[in-house]
């Protein structure tokens, strides 16, 4: 489906009058053979003549300096510095909902080629990506410890000053509230359900087997050391209820 | 439309050379009729040679014997919605099983326990589980950890779960259906079905991942026959929900706010309905509301996203407030004088609701109470505001809402206050058998059927 | 040989064919399914045609007179063609009325539709009645009614044009570029600064296709005499805030987010292939094309030939086409059917 490297990567055409030091020309090549050798880049980018129909519905482009009509061209022109120079921050002000992809003549899916440059971004450990992920690090580590991204105990004056004094207009303690909810698999603070012991260890499998560990060690490692003490505990009890069954078994 | 230019209104721009067609009125009727026949209006389209249907696909692999597919059953008592092009999607309405949204039982909960009530106020049978987890779209689109096969094998993984879920009952695999309460969920899935669908590789990979947890059904990739999201099940039960309301709603102009993720990710799935705005946008959500006697009135950037951003709401939150403030409820709150927005998203939902508050700040005070459709639906069939529909959680001006709907905020209030003593007292209530939440694993304990 | 030949369609195409064959002295048997002739540009009540300027009712007006008075031409109107069988010198075609023809040849110039806006539900056609087409423009001007907003039949101030409605969009299956819609648009929009000077016209295109000698007559013309407006971005959506249409689009040159306030928009609507084509297609035993259009077997040796022997097309029935070019086609094809007859003798 992909396309071989050499085919797709021309000679690099830089800025002449760019006072930027070059980057090392192998690495741009690397950079952007990683965004399309991704099996989804030929589904996502199919042509563009800069209709700028994307552009026009996009929620990011009226608050930042980020157009998705730019990044379609920057990757459809194969520019591997301007794709490098938008890697370091323009990428991570889409705001992903794929408004751009719904519109577009060609059906191309700028949201979709920005998430193959975001994924892109952090296998490098690019330090946009670090910086940009830091305020996410407490989702992450919550989903990938618990499978759920969110929870209760998450949402505080503390974290989200600008959502007001109260997060419930009922002054009673989180844990009343929560136990008040009429879903007994709701009835928690520390995740947004009850997710059962052996569901968090087979996601945690998923993401050994699926390389997320190591994104995540290569943007975070302390987070990573964190995550993987608290699921080797969780595999231990795990492994220890299911010696319990069998002796139950056994007897 | 009536003549009002005879004399020297008549049209005169062309000069000497212009003459009068003189249309009759019945060569008129045939000059324009081609607009009017609306009765199979994307009839164009219904031709899938022009633009693919993914589960043409699906049903060429179960017949290689690649997949196996969840059907939907008659048990499932399935009512059939159009989608954008004309095509038919099955909505199953009875025994489903509940795949959870993450922000929604962590912020809303509301959500889902007014879905529940109304399933229980219908008599539906569904199951409410632990062992399933987030979709991690959510972390995806935020934060770029992730990847398809990651992603594809939790969408695989929970949905394996759902179809053997009913054994843990002593009831066949297949039982229950998945429906899936997030819009991030519903649009991530489908975009994953269809890379699935497409690419034998991402097969192979998620099905290596599948067996090494046992979650394969006789060595196969088990894939749903539909993708179906809570606000269908909402929209196809639309005329029930309404036979069981309570409170005049004919007061009531609602805004409705639809999620990107729902509608424009997979648009040719999305159920479009001839009755609901012409068939021109998406029906879920104002249907039940139309269906439920509001006024729904329409604003210049209904398309418009609610600015949550998945990153955004987190990290980047002066444009995810911005937008929601400027781009929505303001434009809502001045065109239409919307009483209140109705959306069937989890992310939008708080993104709309939370972030009006610090508006204040800034002298935009707009006010604009937020809540889902099936919230709405549930507090007018008259479910405890408080104790069901979860309200409290909520940061935008409900009460304003309740007063408008003649329900007393404050006595409600007070009853859910005396209830949180029995909850203490550990007399809380529950929409269904608690022991039923756990089907394996620690904890489990089959419950025997009646 | 006394057996006619069957010309299916009494567009322009039609017309023409049935002209050249009835003034070389061959009988012709004429079948409409509407109830006059003229096609599109008369059932459509087109104004002022590109690249004429004649108005359609006298240009295409003409040609059916030329058909009706001749005594060659037998015209079945409210007529179709359920079922050809037999080969080329002997066909018979199954009409909807009942009679069957014995025919020599024939030639399907069963034309287009016009592109239904409402497959395009975000550009706001069905919702807001100031959402138009450029058919309906075209029928607000041949009436001599001139260009109104539907709502409140007021002169508009604010006119905006998109163009690719319903063409070279793959969101909707829709490859395939309409030809005509660009010079036409500009031609509307000529037309509606001449009559509504105080109106502001803008043009919102992807490319501008009026090919060949159409770009001095529309594209120059309408800006440099008319001041009508080209601005290079595809519209997203189009919505009203209750008293006037809102359109979003990107000013791609100073690569911004724009939202502008209209009075009126008027949908270029593309040309989709007859929405009978499939039934068509099985009636005569022919191919259609990918697009769903009449498939054309030979572009050189026989012009206007089909996958079948003996029937030829011609016009916009093979994809979309100029009335000028759609005439000349519908000439060649009379014309090869002439020879294949003569082949078989």
């Amino acid at each position: 489906m992909s396309h071989s490297h050499s085919s797709r990567v021309q000679k690099h055409i830089g800025d002449p009058i760019s006072e930027k030091p070059a980057v090392d020309q192998e690495f741009l090549e690397e950079i952007f053979n990683d965004i399309q050798s991704d099996f989804r880049f030929d589904h996502e980018l199919n042509g563009c003549l800069n209709c700028g129909i994307c552009t026009a519905t996009c929620p990011a482009a009226h608050y930042y300096d980020f157009s998705p009509r730019e990044m379609v061209q920057l990757l459809w022109t194969e520019n591997l510095e301007g794709i490098y120079d938008a890697m370091q921050e323009k990428i991570w002000a889409c705001a992903q909902c794929y408004t751009c992809a719904a519109r577009c003549p060609f059906k191309n899916s700028p949201g979709g080629l920005i998430m193959l440059m975001r994924e892109t971004a952090i296998k490098h450990g690019m330090e946009s990506a670090k910086s940009v992920l830091r305020p996410f690090s407490r989702v992450m580590l919550k989903l990938i410890s618990t499978g759920n991204q969110l929870a209760p105990d998450m949402i505080t004056p503390d974290h989200f000053p600008d959502w007001g004094p109260n997060i419930s207009k009922v002054d009673a303690p989180l844990k009343l509230l929560r136990k008040a909810i009429p879903m007994a698999t709701l009835n928690t603070t520390a995740t947004a359900w009850e997710v059962n012991l052996k569901t968090s260890i087979e996601l945690y499998t998923i993401w050994e087997e699926t390389g997320v560990l190591d994104q995540l060690e290569t943007i975070d490692e302390n987070l990573f050391d964190v995550i993987v003490d608290i699921m080797d505990e969780k595999r231990e009890d795990l492994e220890d209820w299911e010696d319990e069954q069998e002796d139950e078994n056994d007897e | 439309m009536a003549d009002k230019h005879d004399g020297d209104e008549r049209f005169t721009g062309h000069g000497a050379e212009w003459r009068d067609s003189n249309l009759s009125q019945e060569d008129a009727q045939v000059a324009t009729a081609w607009v009017e026949q609306k009765i199979d209006r994307r009839s164009m389209l219904t031709n899938k040679d022009r633009v693919e249907d993914v589960r043409d696909i699906m049903w060429q692999l179960e017949k290689d014997g690649e997949i196996v597919v969840h059907r939907i059953k008659d048990e499932h008592n399935p009512v059939v919605v159009k989608t954008l092009f004309g095509w038919d999607k099955k909505i199953p309405t009875n025994q489903l099983w509940h795949h959870k949204s993450c922000g929604q039982c962590g912020n809303i909960p509301g959500y889902p326990t007014s879905l529940l009530w109304l399933m229980n106020e219908m008599g539906i049978e569904y199951l409410d589980e632990t062992d399933q987890t987030s979709c991690t779209a959510w972390n995806y689109h935020g934060s770029g950890i992730g990847n398809m096969v990651s992603l594809a094998a939790v969408f695989l993984r929970n949905f394996h779960q759902a179809y053997m879920s009913a054994k843990a009952m002593g009831l066949p695999e297949g039982h229950f259906y998945p429906l899936v309460h997030c819009g991030t969920s519903f649009g991530n899935y489908k975009e994953v079905r269809g890379y699935l669908l497409h690419s034998a590789e991402l097969r192979e990979q998620v099905k290596n991942i599948l067996g090494k947890l046992g979650r394969l059904v006789d060595g196969k990739l088990l894939i749903p026959e539909e993708i179906v999201h809570y606000s269908e099940w909402v929209h196809v039960m639309r005329g029930e929900i309404a036979k069981r309301q309570v409170v005049d709603t004919s007061k009531i102009r609602a805004t409705i706010h639809p999620a990107c993720h729902v509608y424009k990710m997979v648009p040719e799935d999305v159920v479009y309905d001839n009755d609901v705005l012409g068939g021109n946008r998406v029906a879920v959500s104002t249907g039940i509301m139309e269906a439920l006697g509001t006024n729904v009135i329409d604003y210049s950037t209904w398309y418009d996203c609610c600015g949550f951003g998945f990153r955004h709401i987190i990290s980047e939150r002066e444009f995810t407030r911005s937008y929601a403030i400027d781009r929505k409820i303001k434009v809502a709150v001045e065109e239409a004088n919307s009483d209140i927005m109705i959306g069937h998203d989890t992310g939008c939902i708080t993104t709309l609701d939370k972030n009006q508050w610090i508006g204040k700040a800034v002298g935009k005070d707009y006010e604009l109470p937020v809540m889902a459709d099936c919230q709405f639906a549930a507090l007018v069939c008259g479910a405890d505001p408080f104790k069901i529909v979860q309200l409290h959680w909520h940061a935008s001006p409900v009460e304003k809402l309740l007063a408008k709907l003649g329900i007393d905020w404050d006595e409600k209030k007070a009853g859910f206050e005396a209830y949180l003593k029995e909850v203490e007292a550990g007399n809380q209530e529950n929409l269904y058998d608690p022991r039923k939440r756990i089907t394996s694993g620690p904890g489990y304990k089959r419950i025997e059927q009646k | 040989m006394t057996k006619p030949i069957l010309v299916v369609g009494g567009g322009p195409a039609g017309l023409a064919a049935a002209h050249s064959l009835s003034a070389l002295g061959k009988k012709v048997v004429l079948v409409e399914k509407e109830d006059k002739l003229g096609g599109a540009p008369i059932l459509s009540g087109y104004a002022k045609l590109v690249p004429s300027g004649e108005w359609a009712k006298d240009a295409i007006g003409g040609m059916v007179k030329r058909v009706e008075d001749s005594k060659m031409i037998d015209v079945r109107l409210s007529t179709t063609v359920s079922e050809l069988s037999g080969d080329t010198g002997n066909f018979t075609a199954k009409l909807s009325s009942g009679d069957e023809v014995n025919a020599a040849a024939t030639v399907m110039c069963t034309g287009f539709t016009h592109f239904d806006s409402v497959n395009k539900p975000e550009w706001g056609f069905g919702t807001h009645q100031d959402v138009v087409t450029t058919t309906q423009v075209e029928q607000m001007i041949s009436s001599g009614k001139g260009v109104r907003c539907p709502s409140d039949d007021r002169k508009p101030k604010r006119v905006a044009i998109l163009l690719c409605v319903g063409s070279r969009d793959r969101q909707i299956g829709r490859e395939w570029c309409s030809k005509i819609c660009c010079s036409v648009s500009a031609n509307i929009a000529m037309e509606i600064r001449e009559e509504l000077p105080d109106c502001h016209v803008y043009i919102y295109y992807m490319d501008i296709r009026t090919f060949g000698l159409l770009e001095t007559k529309y594209y120059w013309k309408s800006q440099e005499e008319f001041k009508v407006k080209y601005i290079k971005a595809r519209i997203a959506e189009v919505t009203s805030n209750g008293e006037q249409l809102i359109v979003k689009g990107e000013d791609t040159l100073v690569k911004r987010p724009i939202t502008i306030p209209f009075d009126m928009v008027v949908h270029a609507v593309g040309m989709d292939p007859n929405v009978d084509n499939r039934v068509l297609s099985e009636s005569f035993d022919v191919d259609l094309e990918p697009h769903g259009f009449i498939d054309r077997a030979d572009s050189y040796g026989v012009v206007g030939a089909t996958s079948r022997d003996g029937v030829f097309v011609a016009g916009s029935a093979t994809g979309p086409e100029t009335i000028d070019d759609s005439i000349a086609q519908g000439k060649a094809a009379a014309m090869s059917a002439l020879e294949c007859i003569q082949a078989t003798k």
